[in-house]
């Protein structure tokens, strides 16, 4: 990997300190999340008297009681499951339809308009002010009776991810060796064949990361959630957002829905970090 | 020699003669020979109702599932299961539930959204929601778009559970009924009322040292807001609470943006603005628009005094109270950091409540004082009196369940709200603090003014004195003389809208009162033309009783 | 891509059928109803009928009287009154627009310069070779998946005035209108500077190193490295970083919606935040339609702006 100054050997002690400095801000970006473990395992008790300090080893008394009554609910554990439905279906549905454009544009060439114009038409859909179609979708699934259910919210979020799925895949497909296909349609492939049986399984992994990305951001996503779930669907966002409580300072659940509602996605990002890097670059960076 | 099985028998049929409640009885429900039913809630809220076979009307009985089949969906403002106006739902749906058969699911929604998600559904004819909790000035909106249904006929029917209009205050009766017509169900009765630290004010040595600085006595409470300014002035910044080394203030506030920080300007401004006299005219006793031809009030210099007079009081206050809401503003007080807060009824019973409040024992209500100064609209000039007003306010939500014409099971619906609103429970729900139903009716107040006894109270572990002042401040409020009128209008939520963000950008130092207030006012004449002024303003006139 | 068999549509087809249908048409709806005021009305017409049972006999109460229901019909009437361009003047004579305008200009304005710095810097900082590279990388990527609202409602205790972790610095952050945006920016800096930031470093670590060892044998400047040969591989990576960085602020709600409603006053309203409480509370289609698409031209405005550029890196 090469060094950022070409060619200087850094003094120990000037890597040491950038050592530090690197450390230093990575904790300033941690704090908040560790902030949000610290207050959820705080006792509501405890919130405002060691809220100042915020240091667990000096009057650590955790518990997992936030948790508990949060999980136990069943409004709670309603919202992660619909979570999870709508967003295992939305990425699905994305892969489905995202894979074989992304495949098209890396692999033929469209002479009306150029690739590159329809991929940046792909990309350009994520400018769309999601402000801007939330009436006209509240008004079209109340039509079709779809309000307040898991489709609306999956059909709507498959949308807003496609680009993501389009854009990332592309630029994977082109890393691949053309002359594997090649060989596939010699031997009397369709293009379909060589699509499946030969690109797909090599991109795999690559897929795999877009559609960990890609669920992270459904998990997340909040104005939809929040406007077309009513009662019976409400993903986990829609759900946090109801702890403001009018009668108290409730920190200690704001922390724990909170928590409860990112734990996921950033479970997932630990995970596949490897990947993930490659795909968050969206096909800028080569190689 | 008997058959062992018949005496067997016997003895069984003996044993369930003997035994007061009936074979039909349910989980939470116990229905006794005498004719009493007992309501019997889940442990975590620990209420038991005990009511009559009468007063639960002739449609719930024992063995009877009259809604059966039936599914009940209520809208509500989210404070969870056991917070604010939501948690009597939670607490109540078992009982519902085993006395009718059906099925009850409560949606919860933050209060922000509630006229949002309300209209949402009612506005684009969806129908999900057979009742809503509303606030009253939903009420415009609500009666123009015939999206409720009038509940006199099931009320006189006698076959759900009975509750009375007539326990009632006249302002609050006011507030549940369209032109004479019943719609909304017995439930919170919102206003506010000033609470004070009852042990600051009358220590001595407080009041030996404000008496020097201020050169009157100190009043306990007072009795005009410049008085309540003095006292907050006085107090703020020194560390009164024993529990941290703060310094703490004179009053606190809840004046966060879209929550329900417009009402202290509201209710505030009513004795600066109104100008006081025997009837309803143009200049008199008007606080919105001017009922001739609609123009705002709201900038009036009446108003815009009480703008600065509330920036000042803010001032002996937390800063940080402009982002707070309710919760926030009332764990300040309840931990004993504030001397003042005038807000609705729930501050004294959370103050009971020892888990949360240092101030048990400790809390005075009244009457929110009056201005002893006030805009003269006749006259075009400020006055300054000695005989200052009792003035009221039925500020707020009072929050409450209406039927939704759009729904398919209005009667079911009716007979879950009915059965909160029947006096064993709502005196229950009145004694507590977590329920968000605050009291106002006449069952609810010590005698001789009402018919509840102190016992009731102080059994639910009130303060005697706490419980005295609160009831007695609320009984004042709801019966002054002179009262805020509530505007119930179509279009109150956008006026009240755009008022709020103005006042909150006063309060938070962007704009200054005259600016916001009449930017407020330019702003209330679009809407008004848009809405249509002619039938804006015969809304307005007959809502405030004008008479040509 | 070399090959131009027709099949080349089934596979594109689907995506681009798909776009349209989601995205196209609801557009489309949406200015038709910015030139039109949209009321709805609902008419209700009650009767009181006897209950019947299954059997269809009269269902009789506990007294022996028949029982009663009210059976509603219910009709819901939807006007559409041409205004033509009557919305879009309310929108541009609004005050709350101006300001919502001023705000999300400022808004973007400071958290995409902030995040792409920050980013960049630290990609700077991170591609020496330190120890625990790969830790601390691994941290970094956590704050772009904490839901924005819930990172929004953290950060409400975080910047609580009266107690909060930061309480003692006695910063207003969330009751001063100027600190309250400067809160929504810190919450967006925060969560979006590790995009910024990873996506840089993936770019620097890209660049082979005999290119840069060539450079270096050329000239012994750093700049001149820098310039010819570091930049030609950061420069697409921060087109694509700005864009999607721009378009993403433009459409800012999550955060304002959690931590400040758009206060105090209308300090942190977003266009977005402004439009959705409009349109949605009091359901006025026309206006809020016009609203979004005032914010739609600006996207426009910006992307035709990038459109050359982003040729080259997807060419």
């Amino acid at each position: 990997m090469p060094d950022a100054t070409p060619g200087r050997r850094s003094k120990p002690l000037a890597q040491a300190l950038w050592s530090l400095l690197a450390i230093a801000i990575t904790l300033v970006f941690l704090f908040p999340l560790y902030w949000a473990v610290s207050t959820a395992l705080r006792n509501p008790a405890d919130t405002f008297t060691v809220a100042g300090l915020g240091i667990p080893w000096i009057d650590f008394r955790p518990t997992l009681d936030n948790f508990r009554t949060e999980l136990s609910t069943p409004e709670g554990l309603k919202a992660l499951r619909t979570s999870i439905v709508v967003s295992v279906s939305a990425v699905i549905l994305a892969l489905l339809l995202g894979m074989p454009a992304a495949y098209a544009l890396a692999r033929f060439r469209f002479l009306r308009w150029k690739n590159s114009d329809i991929t940046i038409w792909f990309l350009s859909q994520r400018v769309l002010p999601p402000v801007a179609t939330l009436l006209p979708f509240y008004i079209i699934f109340r039509s079709f009776d779809l309000l307040d259910t898991p489709l609306a919210l999956i059909l709507v979020n498959a949308t807003f991810i496609l680009p993501f799925v389009v854009v990332i895949l592309r630029q994977s497909f082109l890393d691949l060796p053309v002359e594997l296909e090649e060989a596939a349609l010699v031997d009397g492939a369709t293009h379909f064949g060589a699509f499946t049986k030969v690109a797909l399984p090599l991109v795999a992994p690559a897929a795999a990361a877009t559609g960990l990305i890609i669920f992270g951001f459904v998990w997340n996503e909040f104005l939809f959630a929040s406007s077309l779930g009513i009662t019976e669907t409400k993903t986990m966002p829609a759900h946090m957002a109801g702890a403001v409580d009018t009668r108290g300072v409730q920190f200690w659940f704001m922390a724990t829905r909170a928590l409860i509602a990112m734990v996921p996605p950033v479970l997932l990002a630990l995970f596949a970090q490897r990947y993930i890097v490659r795909g968050l670059t969206l096909g800028a960076v080569k190689g | 020699m008997a058959n062992t099985r018949t005496i067997a028998a016997a003895a069984l049929i003996g044993l369930a003669a003997a035994s007061p409640s009936l074979a039909q009885d349910t989980k939470h429900v116990k229905w006794l020979d005498d004719g009493t039913v007992e309501l019997t809630m889940d442990p975590e809220y620990g209420g038991v109702i005990k009511t009559t076979r009468e007063e639960l009307g002739a449609l719930f009985g024992p063995g009877q599932k009259p809604f059966e089949g039936q599914e009940v969906t209520v809208l509500s403002l989210d404070s969870g299961p056991k917070g604010g106006i939501s948690g009597p739902l939670y607490a109540f749906r078992p009982i519902w539930e085993e006395l009718s058969g059906a099925k009850l699911n409560i949606a919860l929604t933050p209060i922000s959204e509630l006229y949002t998600k309300t209209f949402l559904d009612l506005r684009n004819g969806t129908g999900e929601y057979d009742a809503m909790i509303v606030g009253a000035f939903f009420y415009g909106d609500l009666i123009a778009g015939n999206y409720i249904l009038p509940v006199d006929d099931w009320y006189n029917s006698g076959d759900y559970p009975k509750w009375s209009y007539d326990a009632m205050p006249a302002s609050l009766r006011n507030i549940y009924t369209w032109g004479g017509v019943g719609y909304g169900v017995l439930s919170d009765a919102d206003g506010q009322v000033l609470y004070y630290r009852r042990d600051l004010l009358t220590n001595p040595e407080h009041q030996a040292a404000f008496k020097g600085e201020y050169g009157y006595d100190l009043p306990v409470p007072p009795t005009t807001l410049q008085q309540l300014r003095d006292i907050a002035k006085y107090f703020n910044g020194k560390d009164f609470d024993a529990n941290d080394p703060e310094p703490d203030s004179g009053a606190v506030l809840h004046l966060k943006v879209r929550e329900q920080g417009l009402y202290h300007f509201t209710t505030l401004a009513t004795s600066f603005a109104m100008t006081p006299g025997p009837e309803l005219t143009k200049t008199t006793n008007v606080y919105w628009f001017d009922p001739e031809d609609m123009t705002p009030l709201i900038n009036s210099p009446g108003h815009v005094k009480a703008l600065d007079f509330l920036k000042e009081l803010a001032q002996y206050g937390p800063p940080a109270q402009v982002s707070w809401s309710l919760g926030e503003a009332w764990d300040y007080f309840l931990r004993g950091k504030a001397v003042f807060n005038f807000s609705y009824g729930d501050v004294s019973p959370l103050a009971q409540d020892e888990t949360r409040s240092k101030i048990k024992g400790k809390v005075g209500a009244a009457i929110l004082p009056a201005s002893d100064t006030y805009w003269d609209m006749n006259t075009k000039a400020f006055v300054t009196t000695q005989e200052v007003r009792k003035v009221g306010n039925v500020t707020g939500g009072s929050w409450h369940g209406v039927i939704s014409s759009l729904g398919d099971a209005p009667e079911a619906s009716y007979s879950f709200l009915s059965l909160m609103a029947i006096k064993p429970a709502s005196k229950w729900l009145a004694t507590y603090g977590w329920d968000g139903v605050d009291p106002g009716y006449k069952y609810q107040f010590l005698e001789p003014l009402g018919e509840a006894k102190l016992e009731d109270y102080t059994n639910a572990g009130w303060d005697a004195t706490d419980v005295k002042e609160y009831l007695q401040a609320y009984y004042d409020n709801f019966n002054a003389p002179t009262l805020l009128p509530y505007l119930r209008i179509t279009g109150t939520q956008e006026y009240f809208d755009v008022l709020d963000s103005n006042l909150s950008a006063a309060m938070s130092g962007s704009k200054t009162s005259q600016q916001a207030l009449d930017d407020t006012a330019a702003a209330w004449e679009q809407i008004t033309d848009r809405l249509g002024r002619d039938k804006q303003l015969a809304a307005y006139q007959q809502a405030i009783g004008w008479k040509q | 891509m070399r090959w131009t068999n027709r099949v080349r549509w089934v596979f594109l087809a689907p995506a681009i059928a798909w776009v349209l249908v989601f995205t196209l048409f609801p557009l489309v709806y949406s200015l038709y109803a910015s030139l039109h005021n949209v009321t709805n009305e609902t008419i209700v017409e009650r009767a009181v009928v006897p209950m019947l049972d299954a059997t269809g006999k009269p269902v009789l109460k506990t007294d022996g009287t028949p029982r009663t229901k009210t059976e509603i019909k219910r009709e819901t009437v939807t006007k559409w009154e041409w205004v033509g361009l009557r919305n879009f003047g309310r929108v541009f004579r609004d005050p709350q627009v101006a300001e919502a305008v001023r705000v999300t200009a400022i808004f973007v304005v400071v958290a995409v310069s902030l995040e792409m710095l920050l980013g960049l810097l630290l990609a700077f900082l991170f591609n020496r070779n330190l120890p625990m590279r790969s830790l601390l990388r691994t941290i970094m990527i956590l704050p772009i998946f904490a839901t924005p609202v819930a990172a929004g409602y953290l950060f409400f205790t975080i910047f609580y005035e009266e107690g909060g972790p930061l309480g003692w610095t006695g910063i207003p952050f969330l009751s001063h209108p100027g600190w309250a945006l400067a809160s929504i920016i810190i919450v967006d800096v925060w969560q979006w500077t590790p995009f910024c930031f990873l996506v840089f470093l993936a770019a620097l670590q890209s660049i082979p190193e005999d290119a840069i060892e060539a450079a270096r044998l050329d000239t012994d400047s750093s700049v001149a490295v820098w310039l010819h040969v570091v930049m030609p591989f950061l420069q697409p990576v921060i087109i694509i970083v700005l864009l999607l960085r721009l378009a993403e602020a433009l459409k800012v709600f999550d955060v304002v919606a959690s931590l400040t409603v758009g206060g105090p006053g209308n300090a942190t309203q977003s266009v977005s935040y402004l439009a959705f409480r409009t349109g949605l509370r009091f359901f006025d289609v026309g206006y809020a339609s016009a609203l979004a698409y005032l914010l739609l031209a600006v996207m426009m405005v910006i992307v035709t702006f990038f459109f050359k550029r982003m040729r080259t890196v997807y060419a």
